[in-house]
C-alpha cells in the first residue's frame, strides 16, 4: 500500500513516498538517500540503524515508516557537513582508533551523542550501558569507550589528553 | 522489504482504535513499540495484512494516580516507566524493572502494554507485576475488563485477550509505606532477555512476602513466601526462600540458553538475591 508522510530530517522538511511495508531505515536509505543508517540485523540487535526519533535514540529498523508521519528524525549525517566539519564525538573516534570496519559506528556516534547530551562526564560504567544496544563485532569495545571518553573532554572544552 | 502488503491503520484515539478491532478484530495485528513485533515482521515469522499502530494514542500514554493504585497506560514507553516520579515512588520494582529492558534504544520505544500483551515468558515486567499484585485492563468497544495478572498470563505467549480486545492499561497497587521491593535477573549480556529472573516484595513487620519468578514456565510462578521470612531475614530464612522457589520453578523448561535444572537452580539464587537487596537497607528504593 502506497502512502505519502511528512517526516522532517536531519532539519529539512520532506514529504516521501513510501510503501506501508517499509521500515524507517529503508525509507531513509532508499528514498532519501541517507545510507549512514546502516541495517545490521532487521531484528532490533546490532543497533547500526540507530537514528533519532523525535529527539530519542530508536533502532529504525524496528518502527514501520507509516508510523513516522510528522516524526522529526536525525541520523549520522547531521553530525557533519564533511571530512572538514567532523563533529567532536567523530573527530574522537577518528584520533583514538574508534572503529575498524565501521560498519557499527554511525550508531555508536549517535548512541554517544544521546549519551553525552544526558550524561556530560560519564563514567566507563555508564559508556558501557549507554553503548548496550550497539554491537561492534571488531573492536572488543576498548577503542570505543576510548573514543567516547575523549568526546566527553572534547565537548566540555578539555581539549584532547 | 517485508514482504506482503501491510494495510496500515494509525487512529489517534482508543474509541477508534476500538471501532476498527470491532469490525475486523481477527485479521488486524495491533503495534504498539514494536520491539518484538517488527523483528518478527522483518524475519516474515509473521505477516500481518492489518497492522493497527497505538502509537498515535495520546490517551494510552499517561500514568495517573487513582486511590491507592498507578495506572499505567499501555502506551508509556519503558524509560517513562523508568523514570516517571509516580513509579519510582509507589512502584519502585516496576521502575527498577523497566530500567533493565532491552537497551537504551529499546527503552525509548518499547511500551510496557506491548510487553505484556507480547507475554514473553521472560519479560522483566512479568515477575514484577506478578509480585505486586498488578491487574491488567482490555479494552473493547463493549466495555472493559480487568484480570489480575495470573488470570491475564494463560501459557507461552498467550493472554486472555480476544481480537477485538486491546490492552489499555496495566494497574499497580501502591507499595505500602515501610513496605520493600527489588527485582533482580540473570542474562548473559546486557540486553538479552533474562535466563530467569526475579521480584521481591516484603511487608515491613515482614507479615507478608512474595517473590515472583520469571524464566521459569510458561507465566510467572508466584510464591508466597511468608512462612520463611516471619522470623528475620537470615541466613536461614534466605536458604528455606531458595528451597521454596526451587520448588516452584519445577516447570522450568530448557533452551539454547540454559537447561531446565540450571534454571531451576538460578530460580533459587535469584530469589535469595531479590529479597536480601528487598531486605538492605535502602532496598526498595531501587
Amino acid at each position: 500500500m502506497r502512502t505519502t508522510i511528512q517526516v522532517r530530517v536531519n532539519g529539512e522538511d520532506r514529504r516521501v513516498e513510501i510503501d506501508t511495508r517499509m521500515i524507517v531505515a529503508e525509507m531513509l536509505r532508499e528514498r532519501l538517500r541517507l545510507t549512514g543508517v546502516h541495517i545490521g540485523c532487521a531484528t532490533g540487535h546490532r543497533g547500526a540503524c540507530t537514528v533519532f526519533l523525535d529527539r530519542k535514540a530508536v533502532k529504525s529498523c524496528c518502527v514501520l515508516a507509516a508510523d513516522v508521519d510528522g516524526a522529526e528524525i536525525t541520523t549520522v549525517e547531521a553530525l557533519s557537513s564533511g571530512p572538514d566539519d567532523l563533529h567532536p564525538i567523530q573527530e574522537a573516534f577518528v584520533e583514538n582508533q574508534g572503529l575498524q570496519c565501521g560498519f557499527c559506528t554511525p550508531g555508536m556516534l549517535l548512541s554517544a551523542k544521546a549519551l553525552l547530551e544526558s550524561n556530560p562526564n560519564p563514567t566507563e560504567d555508564e559508556i558501557r550501558h549507554g553503548i548496550a544496544g550497539n554491537l561492534c563485532r571488531c573492536t572488543g569495545y576498548h577503542f570505543i569507550v576510548k573514543s567516547i571518553q575523549d568526546a566527553a573532554r572534547r565537548l566540555n572544552g578539555n581539549g584532547s589528553p | 522489504m517485508i514482504s506482503n502488503e501491510i494495510e496500515f491503520h494509525a487512529p489517534t484515539t482508543l474509541r477508534e482504535a476500538l471501532a476498527l478491532l470491532a469490525s475486523e478484530g481477527e485479521d488486524v495485528t495491533v503495534l504498539s513499540g514494536g520491539m518484538s513485533l517488527l523483528p518478527m515482521m522483518n524475519l516474515g515469522i509473521i505477516r500481518p495484512e492489518k497492522v493497527l499502530s497505538l502509537n498515535r494514542v495520546s490517551e494510552l500514554a499517561r500514568v495517573t494516580e487513582r486511590n491507592g493504585e498507578l495506572v499505567i497506560g499501555a502506551m508509556v514507553r519503558h524509560q517513562a516507566v523508568a523514570t516517571d516520579p509516580l513509579v519510582q515512588r509507589h512502584c519502585p520494582v516496576l521502575a527498577a524493572a523497566a530500567h533493565v529492558v532491552g537497551d537504551v534504544q529499546v527503552r525509548n520505544r518499547g511500551t510496557i502494554g506491548g510487553s505484556v500483551a507480547h507475554a514473553d515468558p521472560a519479560a522483566d515486567y512479568l515477575p514484577a507485576l506478578a509480585a505486586m499484585g498488578a491487574s491488567v485492563t482490555l479494552s473493547s468497544s463493549e466495555g472493559e475488563r480487568t484480570l489480575d495478572a495470573g488470570a491475564f498470563f494463560v501459557d507461552l505467549m498467550l493472554t486472555s485477550r480476544e481480537p477485538t480486545e486491546i490492552v489499555s492499561s496495566v494497574t499497580v497497587p501502591k507499595l505500602p509505606d515501610g513496605w520493600r521491593s527489588a527485582y533482580k535477573r540473570l542474562a548473559r549480556v546486557e540486553g538479552s532477555f533474562a535466563i530467569v529472573n526475579a521480584a521481591a516484595v516484603v511487608a515491613g513487620d515482614r507479615s507478608s512476602a512474595t517473590v515472583a519468578l520469571g524464566g521459569v514456565g510458561p507465566k510467572p510462578v508466584v510464591v508466597d513466601i511468608s512462612e520463611q521470612v516471619r522470623g528475620g531475614i537470615d541466613d536461614a530464612a534466605l536458604a528455606a526462600v531458595g528451597e521454596a522457589a526451587y520448588e516452584a520453578a519445577h516447570g522450568a523448561t530448557g533452551d539454547l540458553l540454559s537447561d531446565a535444572s540450571y534454571r531451576r537452580e538460578m530460580a533459587s539464587v535469584f530469589a535469595r538475591r531479590a529479597l536480601r537487596e528487598a531486605a538492605a537497607e535502602g532496598g526498595g528504593a531501587r
